[in-house]
């Protein structure tokens, strides 16, 4: 079964190289941390800005750890095996995606909601800002695979990569930001996460499609 | 004009005449629609009631706002026709209307923004359809950048012939953006075609403009994309003959 392979490889690996992972998710946290320190620690603004930290930190941790997602594999010769087994490249690389997700993601997700709290942020509220970065940073990984897949063939891609995923994740971040702020203001926040679930579904099906077909530009 | 002179255009010496041909046409009779449509509307339209002359700026503004979308749907059109036929000549026009494209999203902000300062009382506000031509000027610059990174020339064109074709989605975004949030913009004024909400001594020269912007447009595509495909196919027979051919 490669897909188990691929699993148990990307397990394997990310407990290897246990520092590229934590680099991501300390990022992910001093970001968070410095915004108090930075506009202040009044409990208003606290909590008038905790929607859009968030996202945007997992916006830029997400970007600067997905650098490694595809690279070291596409050096060593993996991915050009990956495409030439029988199994379908997108799906394989879907795979790919989503054990970057679980890696990544979801230790990020656990780390937001104690975050959270710093912010004053309270109850159910919480549960809010978990179930956003759940949804929006499914959108946000699919995207910026897809501009790392992009920009695979050059030396140094972090300054392009977010100048293409940043256009692209626009509306994830000012929904995501809403649903929060929505939540924290006790107002009805079904829109927006409506709308980021719509997006979510959008991008897990066709973002690996597209990564694929990017993937196998840069090899051939 | 049937499939097989599509394939016939679709060759590298072929498009390369053509373009030739046509660009001297294009340019001359775009440079003239605009000079009149420049006259029309700075002469001799009757200043707005409530604007004053401050409303000129519309004879600017709409054209390059209208090519900004109308330029990056070619783009996305020559990189899908490239993406599936391999075709340099599709290439080498989505890459040539990148940077236009660009220059024409950013004209459209930058005349808005100085229409917006005495109008608005502001020269950027963060109304859906400005945020929205801001991502647009983004992408094209995305594009412009991928495209420049990558070494290999190939990959290079199909790599940001993919991200064109993803950023389509911006389109009707922008295009829809004052429909489906009621924000600062105002809606169109000429595309209501039964009942304009425009003079139409105030009609005329924006007509006037916005077909010599486009056939402008098409010139100046003509041109550039003629030149990247004399630097494709610099090692080809009929580009040593053309070179000879000038020199003689």
């Amino acid at each position: 079964m490669l897909f188990r392979d691929i699993i148990r490889r990307d397990l394997k690996l990310s407990i290897r190289r246990s520092t590229d992972v934590l680099t991501g998710l300390i990022f992910f946290l001093l970001i968070a941390l410095i915004f108090p320190l930075a506009a202040g620690t009044e409990r208003d603004l606290l909590l008038k800005m905790v929607g859009p930290v968030m996202l945007i930190s997992a916006l830029l941790a997400s970007m600067m750890s997905i650098q490694n997602i595809f690279k070291p594999d596409y050096i060593n010769g993996y991915l050009e095996q990956m495409m030439i087994t029988t199994n379908s490249f997108s799906a394989l690389i879907a795979v790919k995606i989503m054990m970057f997700w679980m890696i990544f993601s979801m230790p990020l997700i656990v780390i937001a909601s104690f975050i959270a709290s710093t912010y004053y942020v309270t109850g159910f509220s919480i549960f809010t800002v978990v179930l956003t970065l759940l949804l929006s940073t499914l959108s946000l990984v699919n995207l910026s695979a897809f501009a790392a897949s992009l920009t695979l063939a050059i030396r140094y891609p972090g300054a392009l990569i977010s100048l293409i995923v940043i256009p692209l994740s626009l509306p994830i971040i000012i929904f995501g930001s809403k649903a929060i702020e929505y939540s924290i203001l006790s107002m009805d926040n079904s829109g927006p996460l409506y709308f980021l679930t719509g997006m979510m579904f959008f991008t897990c099906s066709l973002g690996p499609l597209v990564t694929a077909s990017a993937i196998k530009i840069s090899i051939d | 004009m049937n499939l097989k002179s599509i394939y016939k255009y679709g060759s590298p010496p072929h498009y390369f005449k053509l373009s030739l041909q046509l660009e001297y046409w294009l340019l001359s009779s775009g440079i003239t629609l605009i000079l009149i449509g420049m006259i029309g509307g700075l002469f001799i339209a009757p200043p707005d009631y409530q604007m004053g002359d401050a409303f000129r700026i519309i004879y600017f503004h709409v054209p390059s706002a209208y090519l900004s979308m109308s330029a990056y749907a070619c783009m996305a059109s020559a990189s899908a026709i490239g993406l599936i036929w391999r075709s340099n000549v599709a290439f080498s026009i989505a890459k040539t209307i990148a940077p236009v494209g660009a220059a024409f999203t950013f004209l459209a902000l930058v005349t808005g923004m100085l229409w917006g300062k005495p109008m608005w009382g502001t020269a950027w506000v963060w109304d859906a359809r400005l945020t929205s031509e801001l991502i647009l000027l983004l992408i094209y610059l995305a594009y412009i950048l991928l495209h420049q990174s990558i070494e290999d020339r190939s990959k290079a064109d199909r790599s940001s012939s993919l991200l064109a074709l993803v950023g389509i989605i911006n389109l009707p975004i922008i295009h829809y953006s004052v429909v489906w949030w009621n924000t600062l913009h105002q809606g169109s004024t000429i595309s209501k075609l039964d009942s304009p909400s425009i003079a139409s001594e105030m009609l005329w020269p924006l007509i006037f403009m916005i077909f010599g912007y486009t056939i402008f447009f098409a010139g100046v595509i003509c041109r550039g994309s003629a030149g990247e495909v004399l630097i494709r196919e610099k090692r080809s027979k009929w580009v040593r003959a053309y070179i000879e051919g000038i020199k003689l």
